[in-house]
């Protein structure tokens, strides 16, 4: 009868230590956040917000910032080139046709 | 280039030099703090991203019917620069998605949207680099599902559930927020606007080149 009992509740423990991380990951993923509506202003920033995140916006805009500058390099190269090649060209055209 | 290029050039520098006043006058957001800062660079990106993708499908879409050359510049030169704000949104948000979400990355709809039409929008320069002839209308043709993706990743946030923010926010933002916005989106738009005439002017200039080699040979 003791024997039993205690199969029993050897059971029940080994199922509840089998089944705790899935009902923990259910919970946590019930608990997941809504999507925002609408965004709230807020005057004073906590400051354990500070750090990690002015890495993070510095990044972003620095990022934003060159690669912009770089396609602007990249484009006004290209079309540098090409227009001297048309004028070249076109010299070339008129010089020939005049001989 | 225009006479009004150089104009609207100076404006664009002194316009951009000043969203970071403009933002740092923008107050922070109660859950998200300062990370919050980066949707002001964040989201004309995408707007200016999806802007490209439209003109890149309609331009293609006039091509294919018309037949006419000025169209396939348009959208050459429309999908290098969805391919540039492509980029620059699918890097700032996951830089403000690590503070906001705790992650990188999510296959949220429309962050995994976005990277589809951004893949679109360079599948669509690789056609043109190395398609060989014909490639014209088959790159064309992709840009026409490029645009389609458009409406689909506006809307993506409202019909699924997801942790990406809703539509509604930008009408809901309050003045404080919204005046930083727009003026951020007005300077975006004037440097799509800028590189948009610069790059189709790259176009229009190969072409002439094109014709001059092309009445040499003859």
């Amino acid at each position: 009868m003791i024997a039993t009992i205690s199969r029993y509740i050897a059971v029940f423990v080994l199922a509840v230590s089998c089944s705790g991380p899935l009902l923990v990951s259910v919970a946590a993923a019930q608990t997941q956040p809504a999507p925002k509506d609408e965004y709230v202003p807020v005057s004073q920033l906590p400051p354990q917000e500070q750090f990690p995140a002015a890495r993070l916006v510095i990044s972003a805009y620095s990022f934003v910032i060159v690669v912009l500058f770089l396609y602007v390099v990249t484009v006004a190269r290209r079309l540098t080139a090409v227009q001297r090649e048309v004028e070249r060209l076109e010299a070339d055209v008129k010089r020939t046709s005049r001989a | 280039m225009p006479k009004w290029f150089f104009p609207a050039a100076v404006l664009w520098a002194v316009m951009f030099a000043a969203t970071p006043v403009v933002i740092a006058y923008a107050p922070f957001e109660k859950d998200m703090g300062l990370v919050f800062k980066i949707f002001f660079y964040h989201m004309p990106s995408a707007w200016m991203f999806l802007l490209g993708g439209i003109l890149c499908g309609v331009a293609s879409l006039r091509y294919l019917i018309s037949n006419e050359a000025r169209h396939d510049r348009t959208a050459l030169a429309a999908a290098e620069l969805t391919v540039l704000f492509g980029l620059l949104t699918l890097v700032t948000g996951p830089l403000w998605a690590r503070k906001s979400w705790g992650t990188w990355w999510v296959w949220d709809v429309r962050v995994t949207a976005s990277l589809v039409s951004w893949m679109i929008a360079v599948s669509y320069l690789i056609l043109r680099r190395y398609g060989g002839p014909g490639a014209e209308k088959l790159a064309a043709g992709l840009a026409l599902f490029g645009m389609a993706n458009v409406p689909f990743i506006y809307i993506s946030v409202n019909y699924w559930r997801t942790i990406h923010p809703m539509t509604s926010v930008v009408p809901k933002l309050p003045v404080s927020m919204g005046m930083p916005l727009w003026f951020c989106v007005a300077t975006f738009l004037l440097t799509f606007t800028l590189l948009f005439k610069m790059r189709v002017r790259l176009e229009e200039q190969r072409t002439r080149l094109d014709a001059i080699y092309l009445s040499l040979d003859t």
